[in-house]
C-alpha cells in the first residue's frame, strides 16, 4: 500500500490544489524560533536598569567555573549589600531554576508559533461486499489564519514570563539585602552585648573580691553574680540569633562549604547623606515596577484576543479536507472539502461576551494595581522616611547623649560622687542604647530595601498578577 | 572700707530705688548691695553709740542711718548668685547681694527700724532670732504679721533690750527659704564698750546647701542628707582664715541654721563658751574646751587668748561636714584587689581609673576632671601639699607680727627650726604595706542572739 503522507507530500509540492494561503505555510511556519539568548537578555536589561544586577544561566561546564570565579573573588574581602547580591544572583540555584523555566516558556512560545501538524485521516469500510477507503487530510486552517495574532500573543505572554523572572531576580536581590542587613546588624548586636557581658564579669568579680575582704555582703554580691549569668544567657540567645541570621544569608548567597566563612563588616553602612525625596517617586514607580508592567502587557494581550475572538466568533470550526476516496469498483475521486458549522445555536456571543468581560476584569484589576502601587510607594516611603529619621535621630540624639552620659559619670566617678557600680550600670545603658541605634539603622536599611522593591518590583507586599484566562489562548481559532 | 562696694553694682541699686519709691516710701533708706564674698574689714560706727565692731567672716556690715534717733537698716530679700568656693557658683536667696545676708550691729538700747522689702518670687518675712521684742515685731508670718508680699516693704522697729550674739532668718514658707539661703547674723553690742571687750570678733553662721553635682540650685527639700556645709555660704578652700595678732583676745561667735549639730573644735587653744542664745556667760558658769558643740538653731561665742603662734585648724568635727559634695552611697574599695578587672571595665569606660582602693587621699592630690560647678570632695594645699579638706574648715592663723585691726591674710606660718614633725631616719620598720585581713567564714557569719540556753 502507498503511503499515504508520501503521496500528500506530493500534492503539496505541487501546489497546485490547496488554497492560497496554505502556500505561505512554509514562511509563516518558520516566524516562531528559538532566540539566542533564551530570552535571557530582556530578563538582564529589566533587572540591570532596576538594581544594577543580570542573573546569568549556569548551563555549562565554563558557566559553573566562570560563576566560582567571580563569586570566590568577591567572597575575598568583607562582603557588602552590592557583592552579597552579585554573588546571589550568580549563585542562588533557585533562582536558576527560574532562568531554567525561562527556556520552557520560550519553548511553548515557538510551539505556539507553528501550525498545528496536518491530519491525514484513513478509513477503510467494507460490507455487502463493498469496501471503501476514505483518505482525508486535515488542515488547521484557522490556526493558520490566526498564526500571526497568536504568535503577537504568545510573545507577549514570553514577555511577561521574562518580567516573572526579572521580578524573581529582584525578589533575591531584595531578600539578600534584607538578610545582608541583618545578619550585620546581629553580629554588631552580639559584639556589643560581649563587651555588656565582660563589663557584668568584670562586676562579678570585683563584687567576689568585695565580699572577700568584707567590702559587700552576701546579698550585694549575689546580685552582681546573678547580673553577670543573665547576662550570660543574654549573650547566647543574641549569639544564637546572629548565626541565624548569617545563616539565611548564606542560603541566599548559595554557599556551602569552605564558601560560609565570607566575612561581614564590622558595622552597618552608614545612613546616606539626605533621605530621598518623596516627590517623583509615584511617578517613579508608575513608570518602572514590574508588576504594572507585566500587567500592561498582559491586558494588550487580551485586548488583542478580544479583537481576534469578535473577529471569529461566526467561525467556530474552519477545516479545509483534502478528499482521496476510492470505493472498490469505482474510480477514485478527489477534491476537498470545506466544513464550515452554521452559527445557528451559538452565535459566539457568549465568547465574545466572555472575553469582553475578562478584557474589563482586567482592565480594572490593572486599575486597581496602579492605585495600591501608587499606595504602596507611599506606604514604603513612610515606613522608609520614619525609619531613616529615627536612625538619625538615634546616631545624632541618643548615642552622643548616652556619650555624654556616661561622660558626666565618668566625671561623677572622678570625684567620687558615684561608685564604680553605677559606672558599670551606665556603661551596661549604653551598649543598650548602642543596640538599640544598630537596630534602628537595620530598620532603615531593611526600609530602603523595601523601598527599592516598592518603585521598581512587585512591592513590598508582592502584589499578585492578574490571571491570565481562556480567551487569549492560541486555541481561539482552532478548537476541536 | 569699701562699704560702700554696693556702688559698683549700680543697676542692682538703681532698681532697688526704683521698687523703694513705687512703694510709696520716699524716705527709705539706702539699701546697699554688695557680692563680693571675700571678709569686708569692720565696720566701725559713723554715729550713735560707739562700739567694737565685728569682723563677718566672708561677709559684710550692713550700712545704716540715724534717722530722729532711730537707727535704720534696709535689707532687700532677693536672689542672689554666692560662689561656695571657686569653681562652683551657688543660686541662692539672701539679701541685699548676697547670702547669707549682711551682719546688723547696734548696741544694747538702741531703737532700730529695719526696712524689709521683698524682691523673691513669694512673700517672706523676717523673724529676729533670740531678740525680745513686741510679739508683733517677731515676724511670723500668719501668727505675728501678715506676710510680705512680693514687690512689698514692711518696717520693723523695736528696741534692742540685751545685748549678744542673735540672727534673723524668714518665718514664711521657712525651710524653703533657708534652705536656700535667707539669713543672716545680728550683733548687739554691749552699752559700754569696754564690757568683755576683745582684740578681735568674729561671726559667721552655720548653714548647708544640698546641689547635686553639675547643678547651682539647691535641692529644698532635703532633711539631712546635704553635700555642701559652709560657714557664711563658703567651704573650704574659700573660707578666709581668721587673722590674729598673737595674745589677742579672740571671739569668735557661730550660729547654727543646719539642720543638725556642729561640733566646733579649734585647734592650738582652749577657749570658753561665753555668750549663747539666752546671753553672755558669767564667768563662774564656763566651761573651758576645744570643742563646743552647736545645735541646730543655737548661737554660741567663744573666747580664747592666741597665745600661740601659728597655723591652727579650726573646723566642724563631723569629720563628713570637712568634705565637699561627695557620693554617700558609694561603696568603700579599699583592699579590694583590681588586678584583671581594670582593663573590662576600661573596653566600656576607657577613661576608667582604679580610686578608693588604698583609701581616699587619691582625691585630695589627683586632679581628675569633675563636673561642672563642683568641687572636689577634699582639697585645698598647704605648705607641706594636700590638706584634704572641705566644708567647714578653715584656720586660724596667729603671728606675732600681724598688725592690730589687720586681717589681710599673712601666708603660711614659718615655723622656726625643728618645730615641726620630721622623718625617722634611723633604723626603719619593714616598709611593706601591710594587706588588709581577708574575710574569713567566721567574719561573716552572722551570730545570732542567743537563745534560751542557759
Amino acid at each position: 500500500m502507498k503511503y499515504p503522507t508520501d503521496h500528500l507530500r506530493t500534492r503539496l509540492a505541487c501546489g497546485t490544489r490547496l488554497p492560497a494561503a496554505l502556500l505561505g505555510l512554509g514562511l509563516l511556519g518558520g516566524c516562531a524560533s528559538f532566540s539566542p539568548d533564551g530570552g535571557l537578555d530582556k530578563v538582564s536589561a529589566i533587572t540591570r536598569e532596576r538594581m544594577a544586577v543580570a542573573p546569568a544561566p549556569l548551563r555549562t561546564d565554563q558557566d559553573a567555573a566562570r560563576v566560582r570565579e567571580e563569586v570566590k573573588r568577591l567572597l575575598a574581602g568583607p562582603l557588602d549589600a552590592e557583592s552579597a547580591v552579585k554573588i546571589a544572583v550568580l549563585n542562588n540555584r533557585g533562582l536558576q531554576a527560574d532562568l531554567a523555566g525561562l527556556g520552557i516558556a520560550e519553548a511553548d512560545v515557538v510551539q505556539a508559533g507553528r501550525l498545528r501538524n496536518p491530519t491525514f485521516t484513513f478509513a477503510r469500510t467494507s460490507g455487502g461486499g463493498e469496501r471503501e477507503y476514505e483518505r482525508a487530510f486535515l488542515f488547521d486552517l484557522m490556526g493558520l489564519l490566526t498564526l500571526s495574532t497568536r504568535s503577537d500573543i504568545e510573545g507577549r505572554r514570553f514577555e511577561v514570563i521574562q518580567m516573572r523572572v526579572a521580578n524573581a531576580t529582584l525578589d533575591l536581590a531584595q531578600n539578600t539585602r534584607q538578610a545582608f542587613f541583618s545578619a550585620v546588624a546581629a553580629q554588631e548586636a552580639a559584639k556589643y552585648q560581649e563587651e555588656a557581658w565582660i563589663a557584668a564579669q568584670a562586676g562579678a568579680e570585683l563584687a567576689r573580691r568585695m565580699a572577700d575582704v568584707g567590702n559587700f555582703s552576701r546579698l550585694r554580691q549575689q546580685r552582681e553574680q546573678l547580673f553577670h549569668a543573665e547576662s550570660t544567657a543574654e549573650l547566647a540567645r543574641i549569639r544564637q540569633h546572629a548565626a541565624r541570621e548569617r545563616e539565611r544569608l548564606t542560603r541566599l548567597l548559595g554557599l556551602s562549604g569552605k564558601d560560609r566563612h565570607f566575612t561581614l563588616p564590622e558595622r552597618l553602612p552608614d545612613l546616606p547623606a539626605a533621605p530621598l525625596s518623596e516627590k517623583d517617586l509615584v511617578q517613579q514607580a508608575m513608570d518602572s515596577r514590574l508588576d504594572l508592567s507585566m500587567a500592561r502587557t498582559e491586558i494588550e494581550g487580551l485586548a488583542k484576543s478580544l479583537g481576534l475572538t469578535r473577529a471569529t466568533r461566526f467561525v467556530n470550526v474552519l477545516e479545509a479536507s483534502y478528499l482521496n476516496n476510492d470505493a472498490t469498483g469505482e474510480p477514485q475521486k478527489r477534491g476537498y472539502e470545506i466544513e464550515v458549522s452554521l452559527p445557528l445555536f451559538d452565535w459566539g456571543q457568549a465568547r465574545a461576551a466572555k472575553a469582553e468581560a475578562l478584557y474589563t476584569q482586567a482592565m480594572h484589576r490593572v486599575a486597581e494595581m496602579a492605585v495600591n502601587a501608587e499606595s504602596e510607594v507611599r506606604d514604603a516611603y513612610g515606613a522608609y522616611r520614619t525609619a531613616h529619621d529615627l536612625a538619625r535621630h538615634y546616631q545624632d540624639e541618643i548615642v552622643p547623649l548616652r556619650k555624654r552620659i556616661a561622660e558626666e559619670n565618668l566625671l561623677r566617678y572622678n570625684g567620687m560622687l558615684i561608685g564604680v557600680w553605677d559606672l558599670l550600670a551606665d556603661a551596661r545603658q549604653q551598649v543598650a542604647g548602642v543596640n538599640a541605634a544598630i537596630q534602628a539603622r537595620k530598620d532603615f536599611w531593611l526600609a530602603e530595601s523595601n523601598l527599592q522593591m516598592a518603585l521598581n518590583g512587585s512591592g513590598a507586599a508582592s502584589v499578585g498578577m492578574i490571571t491570565m484566562s481562556a480567551p487569549a489562548s492560541a486555541e481561539a481559532g482552532g478548537g476541536h | 572700707m569699701d562699704r560702700r562696694q554696693f556702688l559698683s553694682n549700680a543697676g542692682a541699686a538703681v532698681l532697688g530705688a526704683g521698687l523703694v519709691s513705687k512703694a510709696g516710701a520716699a524716705s527709705l533708706p539706702e539699701a546697699p548691695i554688695l557680692t563680693d564674698p571675700a571678709t569686708q574689714p569692720p565696720l566701725h560706727p559713723m554715729d550713735g553709740r560707739p562700739y567694737n565692731p565685728v569682723v563677718t567672716l566672708n561677709g559684710w556690715t550692713l550700712p545704716w542711718r540715724m534717722k530722729d534717733g532711730v537707727k535704720e537698716f534696709h535689707l532687700v530679700a532677693e536672689p542672689v548668685v554666692r560662689e561656695l568656693a571657686p569653681g562652683m557658683k551657688a543660686h541662692l536667696w539672701g539679701y541685699n547681694g548676697s547670702s547669707p545676708g549682711p551682719t546688723i550691729e547696734c548696741v544694747e538700747g538702741d531703737r532700730v527700724r529695719i526696712f524689709v522689702t521683698n524682691r523673691l518670687p513669694e512673700h517672706t518675712s523676717i523673724h529676729w532670732h533670740g531678740v525680745l521684742l513686741p510679739n508683733g515685731m517677731d515676724g511670723v508670718g500668719g501668727l505675728t504679721q501678715p506676710q510680705i508680699k512680693p514687690g512689698k516693704t514692711f518696717v520693723y522697729e523695736f528696741e534692742m533690750t540685751k545685748s549678744g550674739t542673735f540672727m534673723y532668718h524668714p518665718h514664711a514658707d521657712e525651710m524653703v527659704q533657708m534652705a536656700m539661703g535667707m539669713m543672716g547674723m545680728l550683733i548687739v553690742h554691749p552699752r559700754d564698750p569696754e564690757f568683755m571687750r576683745v582684740d578681735r570678733d568674729f561671726v559667721f553662721l552655720l548653714n548647708a546647701f544640698d546641689i547635686e553635682p553639675g547643678a547651682a540650685t539647691p535641692k529644698i527639700n532635703t532633711m539631712l542628707d546635704f553635700n555642701l556645709w559652709c560657714w557664711n555660704s563658703r567651704v573650704f578652700p574659700a573660707i578666709d582664715p581668721l587673722v590674729v595678732r598673737q595674745h589677742d583676745r579672740v571671739r569668735v561667735r557661730a550660729g547654727n541654721l543646719t539642720m543638725t549639730n556642729h561640733p566646733l573644735h579649734v585647734h592650738g587653744v582652749d577657749f570658753e563658751v561665753t555668750c549663747t542664745d539666752g546671753g553672755w556667760v558669767k564667768e563662774s558658769a564656763r566651761w573651758p574646751e576645744v570643742t563646743t558643740d552647736v545645735a541646730v538653731g543655737q548661737m554660741r561665742a567663744i573666747e580664747f587668748d592666741a597665745r600661740l603662734a601659728g597655723d591652727w585648724a579650726f573646723h566642724c568635727h563631723k569629720s563628713h561636714h570637712t568634705m565637699n559634695a561627695m557620693g554617700h552611697d558609694v561603696p568603700t574599695m579599699i583592699g579590694v584587689d583590681h588586678r584583671g578587672v581594670v582593663e573590662k571595665i576600661q573596653r566600656l569606660t576607657p577613661d576608667y581609673m582604679v580610686m578608693g582602693e588604698r583609701g581616699m587621699a587619691d582625691m585630695g592630690e589627683m586632679e581628675m576632671p569633675i563636673p561642672d560647678n563642683t568641687l572636689p570632695m577634699m582639697t585645698g594645699w598647704g605648705q607641706y601639699g594636700p590638706i584634704e579638706m572641705g566644708g567647714m574648715f578653715t584656720v586660724v592663723k596667729v603671728r606675732e607680727d600681724q598688725k592690730p585691726g589687720d586681717y589681710s591674710d599673712p601666708g603660711w606660718y614659718p615655723h622656726p627650726q625643728g618645730t615641726v614633725s620630721w622623718e625617722w631616719t634611723g633604723e626603719p620598720m619593714a616598709a611593706e604595706r601591710r594587706e588588709g585581713p581577708a574575710a574569713d567564714a567566721q567574719t561573716l557569719k552572722a551570730v545570732k542572739p542567743a537563745g534560751h540556753h542557759h
